[in-house]
């Protein structure tokens, strides 16, 4: 399977990421990436291992954190940057209105999953794109729909 | 033999008298992914300040606030991780990580292994090892928020470390133990001596085969955060006799180690062992071990 799942979520950002295919480990649904002194180590029956990329479960995948930040430091990635208090609703689980996005980069049409970045660039999780994204003028137009977000660190540990 | 009365006997008897604490909390900054200087502003910004701990590199106690620390947006992109004070020692006892090969023998929930990583800057390769398969996910979670690529981790009881047949450079042994009464309030009224008997020897079967894994100029640190010499003291006099290692002297906050427990007189080289009584840290423990015939 497998590493395709990987793959196919990150084209769905358009952009390339130059992994290894062979070295991306699955383990039960769960794909990691793992570098070459670790794979020497990976003979075992592990329960983590290298970076945490995601798992694929029903046909879906869902990314971890790790892979979304890698996304989000290549310049053709689809992101758009929203603003302080945007940034703190959606970590809280909420969606993104139009007015608070600050800027967008990549592509910003309706239906395309889009990374979601603080003021300081830091990738937050990611949404789906479902209204205009152009900034500013929108008003309370929703904009990115809340697909996955780092307050899941909280949200597990219940 | 248990109760708060018997412990604060014992305690005294080790020539250290029995008060409250109350435990301030601290943070470890991760330096992979964050600056001191970026990080402190932003804390201050949301209204949090930060003291640095005097003894430590990367930790800070955290002032009292409103913000709860651990649901910040900082917190969850592994800019720092909460971690107690004296939890922060052990890792820091260990020369020159970068690239090697590192046992984690008991590593959830993963604030060790963490700041093993970040010392590393994600070099080398740690192995983290535990027994309960909940803890494995909180341990996860923990990596995978402070983006550390570098370790492996597998569901195995530590006394079953030789069979990954490996040699590491370096172990760090943060033994299951008692813990101490004061990061738990309830501690003298679930404890009793029996319980401690029974960590210790497993312990001590953990040491021994943490030993056999360790390289021939490997440095095992050995840590817990009991306060009871049965679980420190009395361990490494054992481990010093039994599995043919010497104890470095360490530089790090805390008291010289316990040579008289109780009457019996233990080898001289453990008062190179460091403890903690609680107070500005909680109870702890920690030395450093190296194979005797390497020196």
């Amino acid at each position: 399977m497998k590493a395709i799942s990987v793959f196919n979520f990150i084209s769905q950002f358009h952009v390339q990421l130059a992994i290894d295919p062979d070295s991306i480990f699955e383990k039960n649904g769960r794909f990691f990436l793992i570098n070459k002194t670790l794979r020497l180590l990976a003979n075992r029956d592990f329960f983590y291992a290298g970076a945490y990329l995601g798992k694929a479960k029903a046909g879906k995948f869902f990314p971890s954190f790790i892979l979304l930040s890698m996304l989000a430091k290549e310049k053709e990635s689809n992101r758009v940057v929203v603003d302080k208090k945007s940034a703190w609703l959606f970590i809280c689980g909420r969606d993104i209105l139009g007015k608070s996005i600050v800027r967008v980069h990549g592509q910003g049409k309706k239906g395309v999953n889009t990374l979601v970045l603080n003021e300081f660039g830091e990738c937050l999780g990611f949404g789906r794109i479902v209204g205009k994204v152009t900034g500013f003028s929108v008003g309370d137009e929703l904009a990115v729909r809340n697909v996955s977000d780092i307050g899941d660190f909280l949200r597990r540990e219940r | 033999m248990s109760g708060k009365e018997f412990f604060i006997t014992r305690y005294q008897k080790l020539g250290w008298k029995y008060h409250e604490v109350k435990l301030k909390q601290a943070i470890r900054i991760n330096h992979t992914n964050v600056s001191d200087k970026k990080l402190i502003e932003r804390l201050k910004g949301m209204g949090v300040d930060v003291e640095k701990i005097p003894f430590l590199q990367s930790g800070y106690w955290v002032q009292p606030s409103k913000v709860s620390v651990g649901a910040t947006a900082e917190y969850l992109l592994g800019m720092y991780s909460i971690q107690e004070a004296a939890a922060q020692i052990p890792v820091s006892l260990f020369t020159n990580l970068k690239g090697k090969l590192v046992l984690d023998a008991s590593a959830a929930p993963g604030g060790k292994t963490v700041q093993m990583a970040d010392t590393m800057q994600n070099t080398g390769a740690i192995v983290a090892l535990d027994v309960d398969k909940r803890r494995l996910t909180a341990l996860s979670n923990h990596l995978e928020r402070c983006n550390i690529s570098n370790t492996i981790v597998y569901l195995l009881d530590a006394r079953q470390a030789t069979n990954l047949n490996v040699k590491f450079d370096r172990i760090l042994l943060d033994a299951p133990c008692s813990g101490n009464f004061a990061s738990d309030g309830y501690w003298f009224r679930n404890r009793t001596l029996k319980d401690i008997e029974r960590n210790s020897a497993l312990q001590k079967q953990i040491l021994a085969k943490a030993v056999e894994c360790l390289s021939e100029n490997g440095e095992l640190i050995y840590s817990t955060c009991s306060l009871e010499p049965e679980e420190n003291e009395l361990n490494i006099d054992w481990a010093v006799e039994n599995l043919q290692l010497s104890i470095e002297e360490i530089n790090c906050y805390g008291e010289r180690g316990l040579t008289d427990v109780f009457g019996r007189q233990l080898d001289p080289m453990v008062a190179r062992c460091k403890r903690l009584w609680p107070g500005a840290t909680q109870g702890f423990f920690v030395c450093k071990l190296k194979r005797s015939n390497m020196q």
